[in-house]
């Protein structure tokens, strides 16, 4: 106890400086995030946004989307090449890149730091991203219940190839023509030799290849404090020279700060879409979409099999209405998020609120029987909230008889896994690469990894891979948009709401914003 | 003496057990599954979870996951949260931010709540004493949530009187806007108790008989009144004490503050068992500490009940 005493009064002294005033001519910010503290910054141990947040601005990404264009443009890599079939791709990188302990950055920094986040006795979080990569399957053998997984005795994916310094290859299990989208996730960047031989170690001293570095020791409990790192040479250089990421896990209080000038950007907490433009006028921006929300209706109960009753479901909410509730929010017209190359926004054909349509669907089902439960999550403040909304709208429109039940979101995932879920519930989805397959792949595709509804259709699976293997992607496009077509028609799930984030921001800053990847405080301008 | 205080100790022992295991017990039968929790919306791989499961022994049974983590406990090997922090870190960052919350929040609480207890006690019908009344009604009535993000928006974002959150200024400048607060929502139960107190044992017997031998006002106030009055309001502050220690959740939450109270919220959000059983052993110990305190502090108030 007196240790800990100590330390924290050792503390003390610095962090005063920080804040939006010091204007000694560097560009400075500190960025807060509503979360609790991060505990190790590692990339492809990290799949929750504060961490990947933070990783951003100290790891760089093969490639990105060109917030300008929305095109792929390379980062590390100098180019990536599918074959003809797009099963193998061919990752080259630019010469002369570097970690920031001086090791150049070479293939084989990428082929072994993917072999060990690929390793399932190792836990990490992005292990799955590996699941489409020949071999996989080798280094995550089925574990009994109960059993501890043990390393396996293939250490390295058989799909993963390094061709020389600079150049490797990835062998995927089946055609996929987005592969090269997927490699902007962050959650695959590489981390050098000696962090690689005791990550442990390094989890609060990362060495990452990114613009930025750790500017101070990131002892438990401090903010992050990081600086401009000299040897990027990637494009994209953000202007900021030094940047401190103060974790406030209540979001109310996050905002209170930004009032008193405390800090320079926040997210805006759902508790605040009402008063934000008020409370910070001409500091404000907001995203286009942060992905789309949904009204899950289970596949596995046959009481909602017939589509006509799902789509009466559908006409019978005014999205509008609806939207207006939720705060910041468009009716959704689709499957997909609206800022997404292929978004179409006359897609779905039973999402126009027509509650006599609504009516006439439902006979035509041969009516529901029985109370319809509504599920909704209880840890979320508006969850109960939005599913009275719906609730009444479809007990008004449609005369069904409505109930609803409250329980804790991972209960809810679990009962529906085991499909022992009674009723409705909501769900929602962003993509983690800018592309529509990565809404319709997840939550359509038979076992989908997030298939909410447990839909499976084979028509469906079957055009899915068809888009995969078509190289050209305005054709992939049109395979894309005809599985979203099916999936309106069966309508496992029923679009509801797209929702833009907001974001508060000093008036020394302009965060970047942008159609394409949204609002970025790392990548803002300086006045 | 010596005797009372071992006897206090070995009796600890079993109520410690039945609290540990309780606690556990309700953070097991808590519904869904901790990884998932911790995953949010993303799927998790089979190998991966069954690889977590195995490294936090969630595949094993009740008492077996209670006696690894008792284990855990007794011998020091606290081990990380299943967000990856050291837990012995953490302790070692967090108690003292609670330690110092809790002893200046109390001692705000104290001095309110004997000032004006005393003085209502021995003013009685007072103007302090009347709004002393009204004063407990409204702040027993004002939830604490609403008062700390008031007082935040007030005295932190308006006034700039004090910082809005967090501990960068360090002690005791981060630390006092909290404590006033907590302070002035708890006072007015103690000087209510502290006064109906003193009302009581102004009548007592051995106050009159004070009177009748001629000593002045201010000594029997002071030494005859007051010390007989205290000993309701020791246990009352005993208890407080003790329950601070547990960390105050909404406080530290709304106020950043990072101490215990954010820690054992966030193990229970993740129904971290073997977390909450720790920080749940750390509050039984404090309070078994603090009530033998009290319990000793008694004896010296009053010889009647001295434990020899």
């Amino acid at each position: 106890m007196a240790l800990g005493l100590t330390l924290v009064l050792a503390s003390c002294g610095d962090g005063k400086s920080s804040g939006s005033g010091s204007g000694s001519g560097s560009k400075s910010e500190v960025i807060a995030i509503a979360a609790d503290p991060l505990e190790y910054i590692n990339p492809l141990n990290e799949n929750g946004s504060p961490g990947i947040q933070v990783a951003m601005a100290m790891f760089a990404p093969l490639v990105t989307t060109d917030p300008e264009t929305g095109k792929l443009q390379n980062v590390m890599a100098d180019s990536v090449t599918p074959d003809k079939t797009s099963q193998t791709w061919t990752i080259k990188l630019k010469a002369g890149n570097t970690f920031q302990n001086g090791q150049p950055l070479t293939a084989k920094d990428y082929v072994d730091s993917w072999n060990m986040t690929a390793m399932g006795s190792n836990a990490w979080k992005n292990n799955g991203f590996f699941s489409k990569v020949d071999g996989y399957d080798a280094l995550n053998p089925p574990t009994p219940d109960g059993a501890t997984p043990k390393p396996t005795a293939v250490k390295t994916l058989s799909g993963l190839k390094q061709i020389d310094d600079l150049t490797f290859s990835v062998k995927l299990k089946v055609p996929f023509s987005q592969f090269g989208l997927t490699l902007q996730y962050l959650g695959l960047a590489p981390l050098p030799e000696e962090v690689r031989k005791n990550p442990d170690a390094y989890k609060r001293k990362p060495i990452g290849n990114g613009p930025f570095k750790l500017a101070a020791d990131w002892n438990a409990g401090d903010d992050i404090k990081l600086a401009k790192w000299d040897g990027y040479k990637g494009p994209l250089v953000p202007q900021a020279d030094e940047i401190t990421y103060r974790f406030i896990a209540n979001a109310d209080t996050a905002y209170n700060e930004f009032l008193a000038g405390n800090v320079d950007f926040v997210d805006v907490p759902s508790t605040k879409v009402k008063s934000f433009k008020t409370d910070a006028p001409d500091q404000w921006v907001t995203s286009i979409s942060s992905g789309a929300n949904y009204l899950v209706i289970p596949a596995w109960d046959p009481r909602f099999k017939n589509p006509k009753l799902r789509h009466a479901f559908s006409e019978a909410i005014d999205r509008k209405a609806f939207a207006d509730l939720v705060g910041l929010s468009e009716p959704a017209k689709g499957l997909v998020a609206p800022d997404m190359a292929g978004y179409r926004d006359n897609a779905c054909k039973y999402c126009d609120f027509d509650a006599t349509k609504a009516k006439q669907l439902l006979q035509e089902a041969g009516g529901f029987s029985g109370p319809l439960n509504i599920n909704y999550n209880t840890s979320s403040a508006t969850g109960q909230i939005f599913a009275e909304a719906i609730g009444n709208m479809l007990r008004q429109n449609l005369g069904l008889t409505v109930k609803y039940t409250g329980k804790q979101g991972s209960e809810i995932t679990e009962l529906a896994d085991s499909h022992k879920l009674d009723g409705l519930r909501f769900s929602g989805w962003g993509h983690d690469y800018p592309s529509i397959e990565d809404y319709l792949t997840p939550m359509f595709k038979s076992n989908g990894d997030a298939n909410f509804a447990q839909y499976a259709n084979p028509a469906l699976d079957a055009v899915l891979a068809k888009g995969d293997a078509e190289p050209d992607p305005d054709k992939a496009i049109k395979l894309y948009q005809q599985a979203e077509d099916i999936a309106l028609e069966d309508m496992p799930l029923i679009p509801l709401y797209t929702k833009s984030n907001a974001y508060l921001h000093s008036a020394k800053i302009e965060p970047r914003v942008s159609k394409f990847v949204g609002v970025s405080a790392l990548w803002a301008t300086f006045k | 003496m010596i005797r009372f205080v071992l006897r206090r100790a070995v009796a600890a022992v079993p109520i410690g057990v039945l609290v540990t295991l309780g606690v556990f017990a309700l953070v097991f039968a808590m519904p869904g599954d901790p990884l998932r929790e911790l995953a949010g919306d993303k799927p998790i791989p089979a190998a991966v979870l069954a690889a977590k499961r195995a490294q936090y022994h969630l595949d094993d049974p009740f008492i077996v996951q209670y006696l690894l983590s008792m284990k855990d406990i007794l011998t020091g090997h606290f081990g990380t949260t299943f967000a990856g922090a050291d837990i012995a870190d953490q302790l070692r960052l967090r108690i003292p931010v609670t330690l110092k919350l809790t002893l200046l929040a109390n001692a705000v609480q104290w001095t309110l709540g004997l000032f004006f207890g005393i003085y209502a006690g021995f003013k009685r019908n007072g103007w302090v004493d009347r709004s002393l009344l009204l004063a407990t009604l409204v702040l027993l009535a004002v939830p604490g949530l609403v008062a700390y993000f008031a007082a935040q928006y007030l005295f932190g974002v308006e006034l700039k009187w004090f910082p809005v959150s967090g501990v960068l200024e360090g002690f005791p400048r981060s630390y006092l806007l909290p404590a006033l607060v907590i302070g002035v929502l708890g006072f007015a139960g103690l000087a209510r108790l502290l006064r109906t107190s003193i009302v009581e044992t102004v009548n007592a017997d051995f106050v009159k008989t004070a009177r009748a031998k001629g000593l002045g006002e201010q000594r029997v106030l002071w030494r005859h009144i007051l010390p007989n009055a205290l000993l309701p309001v020791v246990t009352f502050i005993g208890l407080d004490l003790a329950g601070m220690f547990g960390g105050a959740i909404i406080t530290e939450s709304i106020f950043n503050l990072p101490g215990l109270g954010q820690f054992m919220f966030q193990a229970i959000k993740l129904k971290e068992g073997g977390v909450v059983v720790l920080l749940s052993t750390l509050a039984f110990i404090s309070f078994i500490l603090i009530n033998l305190l009290i319990d000793l502090l008694y004896g010296v108030l009053d010889p009647r009940v001295r434990n020899v």
